[in-house]
């Protein structure tokens, strides 16, 4: 099975393998023999390459896994073949819509886009306050302002739908 | 016979926890104070009685001066300690504790009131004989300002009376610059805070921020355990704390020592206090006196072998402090704060897995526990790591090994901010300033970006595979449902949250 990976914004594809216990990778013409044991709670794994040893949580949240190996924190999206094939499918159908969500219960401090304002990638979006800091909500690609669900001073749930995109 | 019968501890928290810890060993009875929000809290179920104070907010409990005293009266505590932050410097809590009869274990109210005022806490350290950045304070004119700033040096710094935190700052690198500057900062400073109040102060060149640890009885006597070196800050918050600072060599040491105790003495300061001073180029200078126990407190306590908590309940039962112990060795301690790494932003949720550090030389001071909530209502602060090793060297190589066996998993933390703190050469050599973490590196290597990857798609097969699903035909064939299998096996476990 081939998975594509992302990780901010350098894609990488690997290729595993069954070899008895063990797991061949390959990767960019390389090829490594894992050992991946799952441990206790089901997000902590052993992984062994070519013998070298890490200690991992990944965290499987559908195609984004949540990393945690050598003192470092990383989300990475994580596409099956058959993923990529269905998302290349729909993307060409619906032309790929942008939700900005609030990840934070907040108060919305300002807005900053209009419907019809055409943004680029990591522009800030809305600017919401919560624990006594304002936090700046940026877009996460390029695209078009389709509606806007917030106004200035409101508090709003975590989760609550901010600003659509497409 | 313990020096007293009950403490009520007036905080939450890992300091809340930390009192109770040495309470304890004291054959001290604890009360603990609460919200609403930390009813089920690690520090509620350590001590001997708890009470609620009520909301959330912390307005609404623990900076609710009258009710953390009824608290204290009605469950009959002789001594009350204040932990650092919320009522910890406000002298209206250490007077209404006088009234009620209960041992506040801090210094007496005026000394709070004289050091909690700019101004105040600058005149005392002055009559102290404490040295302080060269400038001008009082009767600033146009005149009066070009002589004092021809007699410091430039460049220098004009200052709003009524500023902080970084705003109503200018700097000034010529002569001929002067007077405009000091019209616009007025006019600037009249506008944003109504108070049109300069002041010029020298510019102090890669400062390094360096604290002092005072202990005072009430008797007279006062001792210092040395100093701590707390440069590594974001927003100016420290991050990383060490002690010894390489800076300085046993001769200034010693004066620093000798002009923080002097300046507590001339108060009539009681218990334990922080003297901060700013230093650069090899001298020091007097910033503000901290009269409470503060954050970083056990890098101290690991160098010196001292229980800092139980010297103040001993001075407040009216005992003499004890000699300081011969400091050994190099202490550092990392703050594990749940914000985002890149962009320092508090980062909310619920802890799903902990993994603590153990080994030689490790202490954790923490109130997390697994499935904790990180809520906006209290500080972010997780956990502080502190390590003790036989020199510096050591002490960073333990810090890292660490660092890497402490996993917090719910919430992003300050972790990798820390580890490339630790592991940047700035650091490693000891000639750094307060503003290091702007200059270092923190993004991650590209070999350990691959290992991650390579460990998410990995993941990903194995649980696949362990659901049946990855001997799937390949793409494309078969019409199977879109949704993995193995998907509902995972999906109820995921707590993490991506932060903002």
């Amino acid at each position: 099975m081939k998975y594509v990976t992302k990780l901010d914004g350098v894609e990488r594809e690997f290729e595993f393998v069954r070899e008895g216990g063990k797991l061949l990778a390959r990767s960019a013409g390389r090829e490594q023999l894992l050992d991946l044991a799952l441990v206790g709670d089901g997000a902590t794994f052993s992984l062994l390459v070519d013998g070298r040893s890490y200690d991992v949580v990944a965290d499987v949240d559908r195609e984004k896994v949540f990393v945690q190996v050598l003192g470092q924190r990383f989300v990475v999206g994580v596409e099956d073949e058959r993923e990529r094939a269905a998302h290349a499918v729909a993307g060409n159908k619906a032309g790929g819509k942008q939700e900005l969500r609030a990840s934070m219960p907040g108060i919305v401090i300002d807005v900053k886009v209009a419907p019809g304002d055409e943004i680029e990638e990591g522009r800030t979006l809305v600017v919401l306050e919560a624990m006594k800091m304002q936090n700046p909500l940026a877009a996460e690609a390029k695209g078009k302002v389709v509606r806007v669900l917030c106004n200035k001073g409101e508090a709003v749930a975590a989760g609550a739908l901010l600003v659509e995109l497409e | 016979m313990p020096p007293f019968r009950r403490i009520l501890v007036a905080n939450r928290g890992e300091i809340a926890l930390r009192v109770i810890r040495t309470a304890q060993e004291m054959g001290i009875e604890t009360v603990a104070v609460y919200s609403e929000a930390d009813r089920g809290a690690l520090y509620v179920r350590r001590a001997t009685m708890a009470v609620c104070l009520g909301g959330s907010k912390p307005s609404e409990s623990y900076l609710d001066i009258g009710k953390v005293v009824a608290a204290a009266t009605s469950t009959g505590c002789d001594a009350l300690h204040p932990g650092y932050g919320f009522l910890s410097e406000n002298e209206d809590l250490a007077e209404a504790c006088k009234q009620a009869g209960v041992e506040f274990l801090g210094p007496p109210p005026h000394a709070i009131t004289v050091m909690g005022d700019k101004v105040e806490a600058r005149k005392a350290a002055q009559k102290a004989g404490v040295p302080l950045v060269p400038g001008l304070q009082e009767d600033v004119s146009a005149e009066r300002l070009v002589a004092a700033a021809r007699e410091v040096g430039y460049p220098v710094m004009l200052k709003a009376a009524s500023g902080g935190g970084g705003k109503g700052i200018r700097i000034v690198r010529e002569e001929k610059q002067l007077v405009e500057a000091f019209e616009l900062a007025r006019a600037e400073a009249q506008s944003s805070f109504g108070d049109d109040r300069i002041y010029l102060e020298k510019f102090v060149t890669r400062p390094r921020h360096v604290e002092i640890q005072v202990m005072a009885d009430k008797h007279g006597n006062v001792v210092h355990y040395g100093e701590r070196e707390c440069s590594v800050q974001r927003r100016h918050q420290k991050l990383v704390e060490e002690s010894p600072c390489v800076a300085l060599t046993p001769e200034l040491r010693e004066q620093m020592g000798q002009a923080a105790c002097d300046l507590a003495r001339s108060v009539g300061y009681v218990g334990a206090g922080t003297v901060e001073f700013l230093w650069s180029e090899g001298r020091f200078y007097f910033m503000e006196m901290n009269t409470r126990l503060q954050v970083e407190h056990p890098v101290t306590e690991m160098r010196y072998g001292v229980d800092l908590v139980r010297e103040q309940i001993r001075v407040g039962a009216g005992e003499k402090v004890s000699p300081p112990p011969e400091p050994r060795g190099h202490a550092i301690e990392v703050r594990v704060n749940a914000e985002d790494p890149a962009t320092f932003f508090p980062s909310l949720g619920k802890l799903t897995r902990i993994n603590l550090p153990g080994g030689p030389g490790v202490r954790l001071d923490s109130a997390m526990y697994r499935g904790m909530e990180v809520t906006p209502f209290y500080d972010s602060m997780l956990a502080k790591l502190v390590v003790h090793g036989a020199d510096r060297e050591q002490a960073i190589a333990r810090c890292i090994r660490a660092l890497r066996e402490l996993r917090i998993v719910g919430v992003a933390t300050s972790l990798p901010t820390a580890l490339a703190a630790l592991r940047s050469p700035e650091f490693a050599g000891g000639d750094y300033d307060t503003s290091v973490l702007e200059r270092i590196d923190r993004k991650p290597t590209a070999a350990t970006a691959e290992l991650a990857a390579l460990a998410a798609a990995a993941a990903r097969f194995l649980l696949a595979e362990r659901a049946g699903a990855a001997s799937a035909a390949p793409a494309g064939k078969g019409g199977r449902d879109d949704t993995p299998r193995w998907a509902a096996s995972v999906r109820g476990q995921r707590q993490w949250r991506t932060a903002p």
